[in-house]
């Protein structure tokens, strides 16, 4: 039986891993691959939980987070679509019309 | 000449008003119930004309069929005017209604809660406070309201003839009709209110309301100017009013009359009213009224106020408003009354009263000596009589106050009388002087399209006139008969020669001030001296304003085109001829100043037949027992009749250019003036005192430069404070945040990796402080 720190330890990792990615890479699409990476992350520690307190809640949460996780691409994806249609870039470092 | 065409059919709209006095008699209304009306159907067309006057400015059926709005205020003005006499009438008669009480039962009209002292807490009491609407009627109350409506009602008659002949009011005249009506509100809803603070109320509709007529030619300067003035000052006299009402408030728990006058004596809560606290609230209330009266040393407004309309010099400046410190002062009597429940020790009010009387009356006389304009001549004499009334009155409250009861009451009743006198004859005047002035400036006008026509006057401008200035005039007895005798007898009334209207009250005043002088307190000195003193100077600037500008030859080329042509203005100066010039005597015979002084409740013979009567009064005027008042009497005819007058014919009496002849009722005067000689007073016009009285003894600089020294100086402060500390404050935040924001933009740099960051590390600090809190 595998202890449920380490599944949690593994979560943080994978959450680490998501951020630094979604702090140093340039292209939108890998950053949003590393926000599901954390999410993921997120998920693994609510299943752990649930399997160490056998409590089902965690499940259902987990269950719920992945379909946010969806929608949450799918508008991301579009986003990045008239990104690019209007920028003709998908790189973070060119898209900064806010700045300032 | 078109105007002069007969215009009385426009009278037809306003018989319905009158007659609705009638009818509601017919239903068996009461007098005194239907007095509420007096105050309410000008309250109503006030609105009415001021709405009516919007929605049609400028057609011309509303302009020449209903005046601008001028039908509709006379209508309101004749049905105030016939209820007014109908409770004249009622109350003369002893109808029955007021033998119980003269007041009609007030209705709450609001109640409000009063925080209390209840040992040593604080406590709200409920409905302990209850202020009525109620009409309170006695004989100087309806003696004001007849003189109130019916010279509202003459003059606003006037006004149709004065102020709609004239095209700078062309489309204006609503306003002028509105705010007239709305000054009818407030000198009506003063008389009849049957409280102080309803009085104080009204007295303040009559401020705002002299305020918007005297600025009623705002763009001019000077107008705008004397409306501030007369706002201003009237407002100081009015801030001690309050004051006064609240210690009255605070001494008897209520301001209503009725209760305060059932035992003056008597504070809240059934304990003796403190003479000194009384005293103060009776001040406070006189120094009100010296505000509104014009009296020294509040009296600066009243000769600016001249700038309004003529008819408003006549109504508010002269007959009406300014009696209303008189009035004020003569509701003092219960509090002074000693042998009617009264308080005690309050004879320095009097005494004060009369010694600003006193000062007033010879200070404004030796000021209108030099007056040129006729206007302000007339505005300080209004100011002098005023204070031969306060005089009066001073002398009642005194006399009254050490329990001489039938000397005080009877001059009360001379004060109230000669107010009657003086209200008739100083409306009359005005009007008179409005007539000239008005036939003068359309004259000039006359003349001036002439000389345009032929451009006689080269490199002069021939059109800088002032029809105010009596230098001016001259020699216009022969073309305005009718001005000529009316103002010929109501500066004889003003005067006091006797037997003609002011005479009979006059001659009460200063008797019985001299009696107080002589029996009770030699401190009454001063101001019978100077009331005494004044009667000689009244007949003499009055006679000099009448042949400066009716005798001798004229002096402007303007005065031979006169013509006394416009409707509406001679008819109501007919009218208060016949007041001023035999109302006195008839009034006198009747007993009217015990009637005033409260001492009968009806007017009529006391001593049997007409006949008797006049040669009881006679004989009292002329021939009184007491040979003190036998010399005051004298001297007093010898000033008023002989020494003011001859001395004004000396100077400036003439004889009128030949082959022109006035009426006979005025040519006499014109032939006497100028067979008595002839006296130069150049060095005497020319000398420093001529100038103090030019410049208005400096009361009007020293008040200019005491503002400038101190409320224009704080008055800069105040800016400055609020351009630099207020507004200061409130810029430095501005330009602090504005620094700030710029610092914070820096943050966003537009990357959404930046942003990232920020979350995360912002996500772990908190993540941080909750773990460092909670371990």
């Amino acid at each position: 039986m595998i202890e449920a720190s380490w599944i949690a330890g593994l979560g943080v990792i994978l959450f680490g891993v998501g951020l630094i990615g979604a702090f140093t890479r340039k292209n939108a699409i890998v950053v949003l691959m590393c926000i599901e990476v954390m999410l993921n992350a997120a998920n693994l520690n609510f299943v752990a939980g649930a399997a160490h307190y056998g409590d089902v809640n965690g499940w259902v949460f987990t269950a719920i987070a992945i379909a946010i996780a969806a929608a949450e691409v799918a508008i991301g994806l579009a986003i990045l679509l008239s990104l690019y249609s209007t920028q003709e870039t998908i790189s973070l470092d060119e898209a900064n019309i806010l700045r300032n | 000449m078109s105007e002069s065409k007969n215009e009385w059919h426009l009278l037809l709209p306003i018989l319905p008003f009158l007659a609705v006095a009638p009818y509601l008699r017919s239903i068996g209304w009461e007098s005194v119930d239907a007095a509420y009306l007096i105050v309410v159907i000008p309250l109503l067309t006030f609105p009415l004309i001021l709405i009516l006057g919007q929605m049609f400015n400028g057609n011309v059926t509303w302009k020449h069929r209903y005046k601008e709005g001028g039908i509709f205020a006379l209508g309101a003005l004749a049905l105030s005017l016939s209820i007014a006499v109908w409770i004249l009438y009622d109350y003369l008669v002893g109808s029955a209604h007021f033998e119980s009480a003269s007041v009609v039962d007030p209705f709450s009209w609001l109640t409000f809660d009063v925080l209390q002292q209840n040992g040593s807490q604080w406590e709200l009491s409920t409905g302990f406070a209850d202020i009525g609407v109620g009409v309170w009627i006695d004989s100087i109350s309806l003696m004001l309201l007849f003189v109130a409506t019916f010279l509202c009602f003459l003059i606003c008659w006037f006004s149709l003839g004065y102020m709609n002949k004239d095209s700078i009011n062309e489309d204006r005249n609503h306003r002028f009709y509105g705010e007239f009506v709305l000054f009818g509100i407030g000198m009506f809803g003063m008389v009849l209110a049957d409280n102080f603070l309803w009085l104080f109320i009204f007295w303040e509709i009559m401020g705002l309301c002299s305020y918007l007529l005297i600025g009623f030619y705002f763009w001019k300067e000077s107008a705008a100017y004397a409306a501030k003035k007369a706002f201003l000052t009237t407002r100081v006299g009015d801030v001690f009013l309050v004051v006064g009402l609240v210690i009255l408030y605070d001494i008897y728990g209520s301001l209503e009359f009725a209760v305060i006058f059932d035992d003056p004596s008597t504070g809240v809560g059934g304990s003796l009213v403190d003479s000194g606290e009384l005293f103060w609230a009776l001040m406070m209330l006189f120094i009100g009224a010296v505000g509104k009266s014009a009296q020294f040393p509040l009296h600066v407004w009243l000769p600016d106020a001249m700038e309004g309309p003529t008819p408003v010099s006549a109504l508010i400046h002269a007959a009406t408003m300014v009696n209303a410190g008189l009035y004020l002062v003569a509701r003092m009597v219960p509090f002074v009354d000693i042998g009617h429940g009264g308080v005690a020790g309050l004879e320095d009010l009097g005494l004060i009263i009369a010694w600003i009387g006193g000062i007033t009356a010879f200070m404004a006389a030796a000021i209108a000596f030099v007056q040129n304009d006729i206007k302000k001549v007339l505005a300080y004499s209004t100011m002098s009589q005023l204070a031969y009334i306060f005089t009066g009155l001073g002398a009642a409250l005194f006399l009254l106050n050490i329990g001489e009861e039938s000397a005080g009451y009877f001059v009360l009743g001379a004060s109230m009388f000669h107010l009657f006198n003086h209200a008739m004859a100083k409306g009359m005047l005005f009007m008179a002087s409005g007539s000239v002035v008005h036939e003068l400036h359309h004259a000039h006008d006359h003349v001036r399209e002439l000389s345009l026509k032929y451009s006689a006057h080269e490199g002069e401008d021939p059109f800088a006139f002032d029809p105010l200035d009596m230098r001016n005039m001259g020699g216009l007895a022969a073309r305005m008969p009718v001005t000529a005798t009316a103002m010929m007898f109501g500066s004889m009334s003003i005067i006091g020669i006797p037997l003609i209207g002011g005479f009979w009250s006059k001659e009460g005043i200063i008797a019985e001030t001299w009696a107080a002088c002589l029996k009770e307190e030699p401190m009454m000195f001063v101001p019978a001296l100077l009331i005494l003193a004044t009667a000689g100077m009244t007949g003499f600037y009055m006679t000099r304003m009448w042949l400066m500008t009716f005798a001798g030859s004229p002096k402007s080329e303007v005065v031979g085109h006169v013509h006394e042509a416009t409707p509406w203005i001679k008819e109501p100066l007919i009218i208060l001829t016949l007041f001023a010039a035999i109302g006195g005597f008839a009034l006198a015979v009747l007993g009217v100043v015990n009637f005033l002084g409260g001492e009968h409740d009806h007017l009529g013979l006391a001593h049997g037949s007409a006949l008797d009567e006049a040669i009881y009064q006679l004989e009292h005027a002329f021939l009184p027992e007491d040979a003190n008042m036998r010399l005051i009497g004298w001297t007093t005819i010898l000033l008023a009749l002989v020494i003011g007058p001859v001395m004004a014919s000396r100077i400036y009496g003439g004889r009128l250019i030949e082959g022109v002849e006035a009426t006979p009722l005025v040519a006499w005067l014109v032939n006497l003036s100028s067979r008595l000689g002839s006296q130069d007073v150049d060095e005497l016009a020319n000398s420093q005192l001529a100038e103090a009285l030019q410049r208005r003894l400096y009361f009007d600089d020293l008040y200019e430069m005491v503002l400038a020294k101190t409320v224009v100086p704080f008055a800069a402060f105040a800016a400055w404070f609020d351009q630099n500390v207020i507004d200061g404050v409130i810029k430095q935040v501005e330009s602090n945040s504005v620094f700030g924001s710029v610092q914070i933009r820096r943050l966003t740099t537009g990357s959404a990796r930046d942003y990232i960051l920020m979350a995360a590390v912002g996500m772990l600090s908190v993540f941080a402080l909750v773990w460092g809190v909670s371990a």
